[in-house]
Formats: C-alpha cells, sequence, structure tokens
C-alpha cells in the first residue's frame, strides 16, 4: 500500500516535472543554448557525486542553491529540488539521517549537518507554495519527504507522523495564493486520507487559534472553504482504514483509529473559525449544511447552540435558515429555547412568503404545529397571520399554505371558529348590523397567544376564491367546502412558481379551440371619438390611462 | 307392513301367488299341464320374484337417513322415489360398473403386453340388405369425405359422419354424444390401441361409463315409475334439431333445383319468347332514327350528352323552403336572446361551470372540475388542483365558433368593402376613424345606433355582393392604389414572409394590406386557403409583436386595426389564433420574463381583446396572466421604465380583471411599491409597519421632491416611450407615474370594493396617500376620501364567515338485498369472477373424486380379476395334478394289481 502510493507520487511528480521541463527545453532550444540538458547532466552528476561519497555532501548545499532560486528560474528550482527529494529520501532510507549513539562524533557532525539541510530543502519546498507555477509540484514533493520522513527520520520501527512538518506543510497552503494547490491538497490527500484529514483540522484549529498569524477576511474564507470542502464524514470506527502513514498497529487506541478523535479535531478547527467571527453570506452559508455536514461532526453539538441561536435571533433569512438547525438542537439535544413560538411567530413577516426559503420554512413549520397539543389560540394565530400575509402573495405561496390551513382545521377543531362564526344573541346580531365587524386579530401583535386571532374569521382566504389563478381559486375553495379529507400532504404543494405553473399551463397543446370574446371592440388602442362617445361608446380602461399616441 | 322380515316376505310371496294354500293334486296336475303349454305363467313367476327380491334387498336402494334434507312444497307430481327419499341404486350401479369394467378393461387387461392386431374397418360384413351397388357408394362417399375436409366444425346441417377433430386417424371427441350407437366401434378402438393411446383411450372410457351409468340409472328409474311423458334428453333434442335442419336443407335444395329446371326451361324458350317481350319498342327506334348514326359515331356523342343532362338534373338545386322574412320585432327578439344567451355562457364560464351546449366533454370536465366532488378518502391532492404536470386541468370549456353558429363571414363584407370600393373609400387612414368608417357604412347605418353590435355579423345581407366582389378581384388590376398597397399578394405564412411581403408598405396601411390578402385567400375560394390564412393569421401575430417592438405613437389605429383584424381571424381560426399568442407567451417567459417589450405589452392586450378574460380557465388568457402577475410580483425596479411597464401590466391586469372582479394581489403589491418609491420621505415606511407587501427599495433618483418647481410640466399620461429605459427620469414622467398609480388604485378599488378582505387590502393605502405632499396631486386628496369612503362601506358590509352551512353528512348505509326466489342449494355471491371460481372448483373437486373412486373401482376390479384369473389357473393346475397323481396311482394301482395278479398266479402255479 505505502510502496504503490509513494511510486504513484513520484510517478506523477516526475511526469509533472518531465513535461514542465520538456517545455522549457523546447524554448531554450529555440533560443539556441542547450542549458536545459547542461543543467540535467550537471544535476545527475551532482547526485551521483552525493551518492558516491561523503565527501561530495557539499554538493546538497549547492543544490539547495539552485532550488533557492524559484524567483528566476523555476524549471531549475524545480529540476533542483526534485533531485534534492531523491538525494534526501535515499539518504533517509540508508539511515544516514539517524542519530546514533554509538557513532562516531565525525559521524554525528555530519548527521547534524544533513539534518539542517533537510530542515533547509523544507523550508525551500514550503516557499515555493507561493509560487504559481511551482506549488504543484512542490507540494507533492513535500508530501513524499513528508512520508519518507515519517518512516526513517528516527530509528523506529513504525513511522511516526511528522507534524512539525505537516502542520507547516498546512500553514503555507493555507497563506498561499494559489486556489489550484489548495483545491489539488484537498482532492488528492484531505479526502483521500484519513491521517491527513486528521492532522489538517488538528493544524487549522492551531494555526486559527495562533494570534501571530495574520487572518484577514481572505485567509478565513480560504479556510472556511477548505472545512466545508471536507465533507466525508466516516460513519465508524471501521471506516477510518486509509491511511498515507500507517500508523503504529500495535497500539489500540491511537487517536487515529478512534472516530471520536476524529471528530474532536474537526469540532475544534469549526469552532475556532466560528469563534472569529464570519460573514453574513458565510453564515448562510453554514447554515445551509449545518445539519448535513457541520453538525455530523461535532461530538458535542451543543457548542454550536450559541452560534445557533445567535443566528436564529438575527432576523431576515439568516433566522430561517437558522431555524433547522435550532431545531436539531431541541429535538436531540434538548435544548430549552425560552419562547420558541413566539419567535417563530415573528419569523413570519411580510417578505416571508416571498423568499426563497419558503418551502425550507413551511416543511419546517409542518413540524412544529404538528403537535395536538398546542393551544389552539396560537394556531389560530398562526393561520390568520399567514392568511394575512396571502393577501400580497404570490400564487405559489397560496397554493402551500391553504391545504396546510385545512390540515391544522382538523387538528385543532377549535379553531374552525375561524370559518364558521354563526352571531348567537339577537343583541349581537343587532350590533353587526349597525356597525358592521371590526377584524378583532392584532396583526402587530408579537405573542401569538395574544393576538385575538380565534376570534376572527378568515375572510382572507375567501377573498382568495376570487383569486386570478384558476387553480389556486380552486384551492381556496377547499376550506368551504366540507371537510371529507383526512388531511391533504403538504409536500405536493411546496415547491411551486410563477414558472412552474406556467409551464403547468403550457404543457398542453391547444386541441379544442378556444372561446374567442364573440363582439369585436371598436377601439382597442385609440380613444372613441367624440360622436361615438355622444352615442354612448366609452374608453377602455387601457385606454383610458395609457396614451397609446394617435394617428 | 308390520312384522318382521320373513313374515313380510311371505304376505308377499302370498300376494303375488307364488305360494299359496297347499293345493290339491288335482289342481297341481292341471297347472303343471299349463305350465307345460304355455311358458307364460313362469316367466310371470320369474318376474315377480325379481322384484320381490329387489325389494327386500335393503341395498338396494340408497336413502337419505334422515329424510329429505329440506321440507319442499310443490306442484309437481311426487314421485314415490322423491317421497321415499331414494338417492340412488347402489346394487344397480355397482353392477353396471362391473358390467362395464368387464366390457373395458378386462379387455385391455386381457390385451396387455400384447402386440399386434386387427383394425376391422370394412363396412357392410354383417349387413345382409347391402347390395354390392349400395357397398360401392358408400366406399366411394367415405372416400370423398376423407379427401374434403373443408367444413365448418360446428355446422349441424354436416353430416356427422364425417367427424370432428382428429388425433392420429382418431376423431378426438368421439362418441360422447352417443355412446350407445358406437359402443362396438369403441371397443374396437381399444383393441387397436396402442400403450400410449390406452390411457387415453381408459380415461375416456370412464368418463363415458359414468355418464352411461347416469344415463341408465335415470332411464331406468323413469320407466320403472311407469310415467309415459318421458322428458327427451338434451341428445334427443339435438337429434331431432339436426333432423329437422337437414329436412330444411334438402327442401330447399329441392326448391333450388326446380328453380333452375325452371329457368333452363325459358332458357331454352327464350328464343321464341323475344319477339312477343320486344314487339312494341323495335319498330318505334327504327322510326325515329336511322340505326346506321345509333351505331356509328353520333351514338358515342348522344351518350355523352345524356349523361350531361343526368348529372345537370342531378345538380339541380331542389326546391328548399325559403326562411321566412322576419319582422323587426322578431329580429330585435332573436337578437336580445342571442345575446342573452351569450352572457350566460360568459357567467357560466367565468364561474368554471361547464357551458351547457357541449355535453359530450361534461364527463372529462366533471374529474378536473375537482372541487365538488371530494372523497375522503380521495390521496391525489394534487391532481384534483392540476396544480402538477397535468395542469391547465380545468377543460376549456369549448364554444362553438361564430363561424359554427351561423353567423360566418364578417369576411365578406369586410372584403367587399375594400374591393368593391372605388379608391376614394379607401382614404380612411387620412380620417382617424381608421376602418371603422368603411365597416360601418357597408352594414348599414342602421346598425351603428347600437353600439354594442358586432357589426360584422350583420353584414349576412350583403354576403352576395361580397361574393361578387371576390369573384371580380383577379380581374382587378394587379398594380397598386395611390397608397402604395399592391392589390394582390402572395400568402405570407411565416413571419419572415410577412416582413418580406410588408416590407415596402408603411405600417398605417397594413390593415388595408391585410384586408386585402384575407380578401384574396378567402377559404370559399380555396381549400387550401383555410390552411393558408391559419398560417397567416399565426404569423400576423407574431408581427404585431415585432411592430410593437418599434412602437410609433402614429401606429396606435394601423396596430388597432391588425390586432381586430386578428380578432375577426380567429373566429374561424381560434386554434391557430390561440397557438399564435401561446407561442409568443411562451418565449416572454422563457426568455424575458422580468423585462417585457412594448411589443409583448401590445401582445398582452390583444390578448385581453380578442379573448374572453373573465372565464375561469381560459388556454391562452391563464398564461397570459401568469405572465403579467410574474412581472408585477417579481420585478424589483431598477428604473422608472420599469415602473411604466409595470403600471402598464398593473392597468391591463384590472382590465382583465373588469367583468369577473378577480382579486390581483400582484397589482396591488407592485402599485403600492409605486407610491413607495414616490414618496419624497425616504424612510416613512419599512417593511411590516403599514402592511404586509414587500417594500423593495428604489432606484436612486426616483422620490418626488417634497414640493415641486413652479415650471413643472403637469402630469400628462404615460406612452409607452416611457417604458424604454433611455429615457431620463423627468419629474413629469414621475408625476405621471403617480398620477396613473392613483388613477389605478382607485379602478382598482372601485373594482374589488365588493371583496370580503377589502378591508386588509386597502388599509396601507391611506397611510401612503397621508405621507404624499397633497401639493403633488389634487387627486391625491379625492382617492384618500374615495378609499375612506369605500373602507367605511366595506367594515359596514363585513360579517363573520359562515361557511359551513352544510347538510350534515349522511353515514353510508347499505340497503340489504333480497333474492326474491331463494334456492338454498344456489350460490349467490355478487361477485362474479370469485362466483365462477367457486364454481370450478366444485366441479373440479367433484370430478376429481369421481376420478378418485373410479381409480380405486378400477383398481379393486383389476385385483379381483386377477384373483379370479389365479384362482382359475390353481384350480386347473390342482385338477391336472389331481388328474396326474390319479392317473399315476390308476397306473400304480394297475401295476399292483397287476403285481398282485402275477404273484398270485405265480403262487397258483406253483
Amino acid at each position: 500500500m505505502q510502496s504503490t502510493t509513494k511510486e504513484s507520487f513520484s510517478a506523477s511528480a516526475g511526469k509533472r516535472k518531465r513535461q514542465e521541463i520538456g517545455d522549457k527545453s523546447k524554448k531554450r532550444r529555440k533560443s539556441g543554448g542547450d542549458e536545459g540538458s547542461d543543467l540535467k547532466t550537471q544535476l545527475k552528476q551532482f547526485e551521483a557525486e552525493i551518492f558516491e561519497s561523503r565527501k561530495h555532501y557539499n554538493k546538497i548545499a549547492a543544490l539547495l542553491e539552485l532550488a533557492q532560486k524559484n524567483n528566476e528560474d523555476n524549471s531549475t528550482a524545480i529540476a533542483a529540488s526534485e533531485t534534492l527529494c531523491r538525494v534526501f529520501v535515499r539518504l533517509l532510507a540508508m539511515g544516514n539521517l539517524v542519530k546514533r549513539r554509538e557513532a562516531s562524533e565525525k559521524d554525528g557532525i555530519v548527521t547534524e549537518w544533513l539534518r539542517e539541510r533537510l530542515a533547509d530543502f523544507r523550508e525551500v519546498l514550503l516557499r515555493m507554495f507561493d509560487n504559481e507555477k511551482l506549488a504543484l509540484p512542490a507540494l507533492l514533493l513535500a508530501m513524499s519527504l513528508l512520508k519518507v520522513e515519517a518512516q526513517h527520520l528516527d530509528d523506529r520501527d513504525e513511522a511516526v507522523f511528522p507534524r512539525y512538518f505537516f502542520t507547516k506543510i498546512i500553514y503555507s497552503v493555507v497563506q498561499s495564493p494559489v486556489d489550484q494547490l489548495r483545491e489539488v491538497c484537498a482532492e488528492k490527500f484531505i479526502d483521500e486520507y484519513d491521517d491527513i484529514r486528521f492532522y489538517t483540522f488538528e493544524a487549522i484549529a492551531e494555526f486559527l487559534k495562533d494570534r501571530a498569524n495574520d487572518l484577514d477576511e481572505t485567509v478565513r474564507t480560504i479556510i472556511f472553504d477548505l472545512l466545508l470542502n471536507i465533507d466525508q464524514i466516516p460513519s465508524s470506527n471501521d471506516d477510518l482504514n486509509t491511511f498515507y502513514i500507517e500508523p503504529p498497529s500495535t497500539k489500540k487506541k491511537h487517536p487515529l483509529r478512534s472516530l471520536s478523535q476524529h471528530k474532536k479535531q474537526a469540532q475544534d478547527a469549526w469552532l475556532a473559525l466560528m469563534q472569529l467571527g464570519l460573514s453574513k453570506d458565510q453564515r448562510k452559508k453554514i447554515l445551509g449544511v449545518m445539519s448535513t455536514s457541520i453538525a455530523p461532526w461535532f461530538t458535542k453539538p451543543e457548542l454550536l447552540m450559541d452560534f445557533l441561536t445567535d443566528c436564529y435571533n438575527a432576523g431576515g433569512s439568516i433566522s430561517l435558515l437558522a431555524l433547522s438547525g435550532v431545531f436539531y438542537l431541541i429535538q436531540e439535544r434538548n435544548l430549552d429555547y425560552p419562547e420558541f413560538y413566539t419567535k417563530l411567530y415573528s419569523l413570519i413577516d411580510a417578505d416571508m412568503l416571498h423568499s426563497k426559503h419558503r418551502s425550507r420554512f413551511f416543511r419546517l413549520l409542518d413540524t412544529f404545529l404538528g403537535s395536538s397539543h398546542l393551544p389552539a389560540v396560537m394556531v389560530a394565530s398562526f393561520i390568520k397571520k399567514l392568511a394575512r400575509l396571502s393577501l400580497n402573495a404570490p400564487p405559489s405561496a397560496i397554493v402551500a399554505i391553504v391545504p396546510w390551513f385545512y390540515n391544522l382545521f382538523k387538528k385543532h377543531p377549535l379553531t374552525t371558529f375561524m370559518m364558521h362564526r354563526v352571531p348567537r344573541t339577537p343583541e349581537e346580531k343587532q350590533q353587526m348590523e349597525e356597525e358592521g365587524v371590526e377584524d378583532p386579530f392584532l396583526a402587530w401583535e408579537r405573542d401569538p397567544m395574544e393576538t385575538r386571532a380565534i376570534e376572527s374569521s378568515l375572510w382572507e382566504v375567501v377573498q382568495l376564491q376570487g383569486h386570478w389563478h384558476p387553480n389556486v381559486a380552486t384551492i381556496a375553495k377547499i376550506i368551504s367546502e366540507q371537510f371529507t379529507k383526512q388531511g391533504y400532504n403538504i409536500e405536493d404543494f411546496l415547491d411551486h412558481s410563477y414558472g412552474s405553473l406556467f409551464e403547468a399551463e403550457m404543457g398542453k397543446e391547444v386541441k379544442k379551440a378556444p372561446v374567442v370574446e364573440f363582439m369585436i371592440p371598436k377601439r382597442v388602442f385609440t380613444k372613441v371619438a367624440e360622436e361615438e362617445g355622444r352615442e354612448g361608446g366609452k374608453d377602455g380602461l387601457v385606454v383610458g390611462l395609457w396614451d397609446f399616441g394617435s394617428a | 307392513m308390520a312384522g318382521s322380515q320373513l313374515k313380510r316376505l311371505k304376505a308377499s310371496l302370498k300376494d303375488q301367488g307364488i305360494i299359496g294354500p297347499q293345493k290339491s293334486k288335482k289342481q297341481k296336475r292341471q297347472n303343471a299341464q299349463d305350465a307345460r303349454a304355455s311358458n307364460e305363467k313362469r316367466i310371470q313367476r320369474h318376474e315377480a320374484l325379481a322384484s320381490i327380491r329387489e325389494q327386500f334387498n335393503p341395498f338396494q336402494f340408497k336413502t337419505n337417513a334422515r329424510g329429505p334434507k329440506f321440507e319442499v312444497t310443490t306442484n309437481k307430481p311426487v314421485s314415490s322415489r322423491e317421497a321415499m327419499g331414494i338417492s340412488g341404486r347402489p346394487g344397480l350401479t355397482k353392477a353396471m360398473g362391473e358390467q362395464r369394467r368387464r366390457e373395458t378393461l378386462l379387455v385391455e387387461m386381457q390385451r396387455r403386453n400384447k402386440v399386434g392386431g386387427l383394425i376391422d374397418r370394412r363396412f357392410g360384413e354383417d349387413d345382409p340388405n347391402m347390395s354390392l351397388e349400395d357397398k360401392m357408394i358408400e366406399r366411394y362417399t367415405r372416400e370423398q369425405q376423407r379427401s374434403h375436409k373443408k367444413h365448418s366444425a360446428f355446422d349441424l346441417e354436416d353430416d356427422e359422419l364425417m367427424g370432428g377433430l382428429t388425433h392420429m386417424g382418431k376423431p378426438l371427441f368421439d362418441d360422447d354424444d352417443a355412446p350407445k350407437f358406437l359402443k362396438d366401434d369403441f371397443e374396437e378402438d381399444v383393441g387397436s390401441g396402442d400403450e400410449s393411446d390406452g390411457s387415453q383411450t381408459e380415461r375416456r372410457a370412464l368418463k363415458r361409463q359414468r355418464l352411461e351409468e347416469a344415463l341408465e340409472a335415470v332411464g331406468e328409474q323413469e320407466q320403472e315409475d311407469g310415467q309415459p311423458e318421458r322428458k327427451k334428453t338434451k341428445k334427443e333434442i339435438y337429434d331431432e334439431i339436426i333432423a329437422k335442419s337437414k329436412l330444411h336443407k334438402e327442401l330447399r335444395q329441392e326448391a333450388k333445383e326446380e328453380d333452375n329446371e325452371l329457368r333452363a326451361e325459358i332458357d331454352e324458350a327464350m328464343r321464341d319468347l323475344r319477339p312477343l317481350l320486344f314487339d312494341r319498342i323495335k319498330p318505334s327506334t327504327k322510326d325515329d332514327k336511322p340505326s346506321l348514326v345509333i351505331a356509328g359515331k353520333d351514338q358515342a356523342a348522344l351518350d355523352r350528352e345524356y349523361d350531361i343532362q343526368v348529372k345537370r338534373m342531378a345538380a339541380d338545386k331542389r326546391a328548399a323552403p325559403t326562411d321566412k322574412t322576419k319582422t323587426e320585432e322578431e329580429q330585435a327578439v332573436e337578437e336580445a336572446n342571442r345575446l342573452k344567451k351569450l352572457e350566460e355562457d360568459r357567467l357560466k364560464r367565468m364561474r368554471g361551470e361547464k357551458v351547457s351546449d357541449d355535453e359530450q366533454e361534461s364527463d372529462d370536465e366533471g374529474k378536473q372540475g375537482g372541487d365538488d366532488d371530494f372523497d375522503a378518502m380521495d390521496i391525489e391532492d394534487v391532481d384534483e388542483f392540476g396544480l402538477g404536470q397535468g395542469i391547465g386541468g380545468k377543460a376549456t370549456k369549448y364554444r362553438p365558433t361564430a363561424t359554427e353558429l351561423g353567423f360566418d363571414d364578417e369576411d365578406d363584407f369586410l372584403i367587399d368593402d375594400d374591393l368593391v370600393a372605388s379608391g376614394s373609400e379607401l382614404e380612411f387612414d387620412s380620417d382617424d376613424e381608421g376602418e371603422e368608417s368603411g365597416e360601418d357604412d357597408e352594414s348599414g347605418s342602421g346598425s351603428e345606433e347600437d353600439s354594442d353590435d358586432d357589426e360584422f355579423t350583420k353584414g349576412l345581407l350583403t354576403e352576395a355582393e361580397a361574393k361578387e366582389g371576390i369573384f371580380r378581384l383577379p380581374t382587378n388590376t394587379n398594380g397598386s392604389d395611390e397608397n402604395g398597397v399592391p392589390y394582390t399578394f402572395p400568402c405570407p405564412q411565416t413571419h419572415d414572409e410577412i416582413l418580406e411581403i410588408f416590407k415596402g408598405i408603411d405600417v398605417t396601411q397594413l390593415p388595408v394590406a391585410t384586408q386585402r390578402i384575407r380578401a384574396l385567400y378567402h377559404p370559399k375560394l380555396a381549400s387550401e386557403n383555410k390552411e393558408r390564412l391559419g398560417n397567416f393569421v399565426q404569423a400576423l401575430v407574431r408581427h404585431v409583436n415585432y411592430l410593437g417592438n418599434q412602437y410609433q405613437p402614429t401606429w396606435a389605429a394601423s396596430l388597432e386595426g391588425l390586432t381586430r383584424h386578428i380578432h375577426s381571424l380567429a373566429k374561424s381560426f381560434p386554434i391557430e389564433v390561440a397557438k399564435g399568442y401561446r407561442s409568443i407567451i411562451q418565449e416572454m417567459e422563457q426568455s424575458r420574463p422580468l423585462a417585457l417589450t412594448v411589443g409583448d405589452l401590445l401582445t398582452l392586450a390583444g390578448v385581453g381583446t380578442t379573448f374572453p378574460t373573465s372565464d375561469h380557465f381560459h388556454q391562452v388568457v391563464t398564461p397570459a396572466m401568469i405572465v403579467i402577475a410574474r412581472y408585477l410580483g417579481q420585478k424589483i425596479p431598477q428604473n422608472l421604465s420599469d415602473y411604466a411597464t409595470g403600471s402598464f401590466l398593473s392597468i391591463l391586469a384590472l382590465q382583465y380583471q373588469q367583468f369577473s372582479k378577480r382579486y390581483v394581489p400582484e397589482v396591488m403589491n407592485f402599485s403600492l411599491n409605486i407610491l413607495c418609491a414616490l414618496s419624497p420621505s425616504p424612510k416613512a415606511f419599512t417593511p411590516n409597519t403599514i402592511g404586509f407587501f414587500p417594500i423593495h427599495d428604489p432606484p436612486a433618483g426616483t422620490r418626488l421632491p417634497k414640493t415641486l418647481p413652479a415650471d413643472t410640466p403637469p402630469a400628462r399620461k404615460l406612452n409607452f416611450s416611457d417604458c424604454s429605459t433611455t429615457n431620463a427620469p423627468s419629474l413629469q414622467l414621475k408625476l405621471s407615474l403617480l398620477e396613473t398609480t392613483i388613477s389605478l388604485l382607485s379602478t382598482a378599488s372601485t373594482l374589488w370594493s365588493q371583496l370580503p378582505s377589502f378591508t386588509e387590502t386597502f388599509s396601507p393605502a391611506p397611510p401612503l396617500l397621508h405621507s404624499l405632499p397633497k401639493s403633488l396631486s389634487p387627486s391625491i386628496q379625492s382617492l384618500n376620501q374615495h378609499l375612506t369612503r369605500l373602507l367605511q362601506i366595506s367594515k359596514l358590509a363585513r360579517r363573520p364567515l359562515e361557511l359551513h352551512h352544510h347538510r350534515p353528512l349522511a353515514i353510508r348505509t347499505y340497503v340489504p338485498k333480497f333474492e326474491d326466489s331463494f334456492d338454498p342449494n344456489k350460490h349467490y355471491d355478487p361477485d362474479r369472477e370469485r362466483a365462477e371460481m367457486a364454481k370450478l372448483k366444485a366441479e373440479h373437486k367433484r370430478e376429481r373424486k369421481g376420478a378418485l373412486r373410479e381409480l380405486r373401482k378400477d383398481n379393486a376390479f383389476m385385483a379381483r380379476e386377477n384373483l379370479r384369473v389365479k384362482k382359475e389357473k390353481d384350480a386347473a393346475y390342482e385338477k391336472k395334478y389331481k388328474r396326474l397323481v390319479a392317473e399315476i396311482q390308476g397306473t400304480e394301482g394297475q401295476a399292483a394289481n397287476a403285481y398282485e395278479r402275477e404273484k398270485a398266479a405265480r403262487r397258483k402255479k406253483r
């Protein structure tokens, strides 16, 4: 497993390099010199010499020099760093970098020196991350070096994950201006390997907590996107089986093998990010995926409580979005949200029925008001408020709320007084005849228990029975029919829009001849002439209010 | 009959005279002599004994131990058997079964493991009556029958000898119906059948056997009962039917033969008869024309002439009763009735009901109506309302087009107006009345008084003239009139063609050109014109949209003319016009739902005049209304032109709902938003303080100033140039918008004043109006007063809802079903399929039991038979053995005797 991945990386890295070098060399060849081949042979020679004898170890320093020239000469830098990588991989594999007690002082010095050079090389590689062209090969080289280091840097039987190095890699990745780098990193490593993901979370959390780092908006956005992209949540300990560097198998309890440890790392990273504060768009994004890809990472979802309640109290569409998260907490974690229904009631405002999160909200609302143990007064408030809103709502919203009313009426028979209220005493009747009826509903009242909606009537829905859209009118009629149906499936009515209503109308071919207005009007766009006017001709509404111009 | 069995036997024997008091010797002798003289007595005695034996055999009858199952009272004569409750004769059936088995199974058993044999297919061998000739005829017929098998299997008149289907040369359904007659054949068959056939024939044999047993049992029993009028069996009835039909066939054939003979006779005598028959005709023709001419070329000419004459006569119009000329009052009444009916239909459509004159479509509408037949357990919510894919559900109420109603062809006189007219009459473009004048003149000045009348429909009187005009057209000059409009056009089929053809014509002249095209390609002139005009009108709809996009104020009359032309064509081509409009509406919705062009606005206005907008559902109006509502509901205005477009659409929406007074929330939202946007004080309203409509932030520079500069031009009507984005936002435009919106709200409030929730709908308007400075427009104040008044009225008129004064729903009941003539033996399963299944199952069970019983009996029989054979064999062996032993003993004895004798002899010798 290990060897194959290693091979594949080195192979892919090599390919990339070869290609790039090829490009360069073509250019060079055009310009005349065959520097490329010179460089190659030189590098090869260096490599061979280094392996030949320790005497030539100084060539490593030379190579480092070459590799550092990343600003001027990309291909040289890449070739040099590739050579260096190969050199270090081999040296590591031979154990030349391992400090041994029994080794002589001279050897110790050499080892020390080599280790310093290795650290230099790491630095060089990390610096390359900022360069657009070098970033990708540098990442691949760094990752392969990481692997070899894990196995051979210390004289141990089992690999140790070089955290110090990886943390730095992640820091550089996060801070690098190259977007592609992050994509590749996420796609090839973080999503692929459980241990890489684990340490990435750790590194990010550390990075965010480190006050020394410059955490401006761009970096936060980058981290936010990076975290958002990590969405493959393992479901059990057994799922954790793909490792980039195999963790010690002897210890059963290694944190890498424990799902809760993974979750803890992710939770830390997310919390660290959230504590920094998020922009409105980021909040919306987080709330959108909260229940699917963030909350499952949390071992203690209660920690999200503050964030969610903050969002919920923020108002507007953020509140709508936070609703599902709050509901999740209430349901799963027994969150006690004071005056939940009052808050819910306040969410129903003028924009609610026009919002694009309407159907999402209705699904939740259906759940919240699904209990038959709720006070009828409150349910009536919800019904009446929505009915009031429906007077200014698009047809698709009306279509959704009326069947929902029906279900509520079925569930809370007390509320049916809103449809049918017979005056009982003659005095009452008399008063009604004389003064008419004022709607007792208090539309601006915030507390759903105090709106007096249950004393009101649903005139609004009756008005919608004369809605211009034939189907909406038909649906609105269900509340004046007999309630013989058990209930409507709300889901069928939720996802409509002007577009879908239109499509439904146009879906059918015209087969039967449509009715044509029998009378052809004398005037369509022009005004009625004077003499015609005297004879009783009248301007149409459009002509009356609009100037079509005249001949 | 009391007493023991023995006593009873004695008594019955005595009754029959078999035993009696002891006879004297003399009597005995006499008796003996009699008996010797005739055997009769002895036979009598036998019979009597048999009957007594039968009577006293307790196993002879199978009776129901507890008597008959049901007490039945009947008027049918009760047979003794029924009275005794005898349900079978086991002894008899057993004997018969035994007999049958002996005939079939035994034979088969004996044939077992034997190969070969002979089939006797000879005929007449045992029949001494058949002569040689008869035999030859018989052989011939059989051969014929064998080669000729094309007869119907179910033909009753066929000879049954032909047989039905066969397998391996043997009939499949042989002799089931006639077992008695073909028994012998069957036995032969069994004899000849090979092994594989054996089981099949055996089964058949068993079935037959059972059938026969039953038959015989019935027959015998009935004979016994001694009832003379024996019921005919089915078989006998069929036999009779077949015999009868054969008789009839024969009679028919005889009659036919006789006819043939007669015909032949007459044929032969024809030569003699001919002169008698044609005696008179011949001389006369000879007289009229010389035969030469008739035979020659003239004959053909004559024929042709004759044919032509005949055709002409056929084509002649038959006399038909003419319509009575109606008096003016009658006409007025008729017209009034017609209008009344049309209005009734419109109202019905508005309510979404079916229009009376199309019952044939009512059944599929019932489903779509949705709201009136809720079933408690009906789950298909969505389909009920036609929201989903199947929307458009409310089937359109098909109304006969004007053409079908007989009001056709306003076209004709429209046409002749131009064609007959000289150039002078075509100048109507100069007067702003447009083509109206021409039409009105033409349709008679009298009709002008009634402005509601459709002037097109009144032109029927002048149809004849119109036709003349049409026919004159082709001879007309091919050039163009003084306005540069050619007299003839090719009929444009697509919009591109229209663009090509109308290229040189001024837009104001287009109605004339259209009129000419309609005249040239009038459907009455050629059959393909109908299709052409259909395509033309679709293209014309598109052209109006196209022209609208380059709208010029001077084009109003011309576009109006075109729209009216489309309307008039829509009466003859409703589907085409609807398709034309729908395709444009579809484009709007798909490509520019929130950026409608002037052309789109004109098209939507055209829809509003062409089609009845008050209908509950309409294939064109409903989509158009969705487009309007979508713009009003979803457009967030970016500049004043968007507000202007929205204003036009609001006006149009109100126009659409003029009759039906349906509520359009989007109009309210948009109008109130305009007021918010124009209001000088920006912070006057935030959402959720004055009403529940969403407030969009207006683009910069929309708001009116608090006080108007002195030189502000007064508000004017909006026009289409305000809908283009290029205009700078002028103060005048803002004022005009305000003015239009105020009149719009005023119209809307009047239109919707009866709505139950009027208060909630319009209550946001007064505070908005208050926030506008009164100096901006005088109409603000008036609208405010108007609204206050209406709100007051609506408050007074409001009552709590009482929607559910429904009749209480009855609990569903089911009337029990009584059977008049209930028979406990019959099954009354209302589920036909289940009943049939039960019947089949019962039959299967019966058959199975019968088969099992038969098989068991067969087994027993075979075992018995085998035992018998074995016994016989053993007995024979025993006999033989004994014989041999006896023989040997005899021989031995002889030998011993001989020895003894010899010994004795020797001893004697000695």
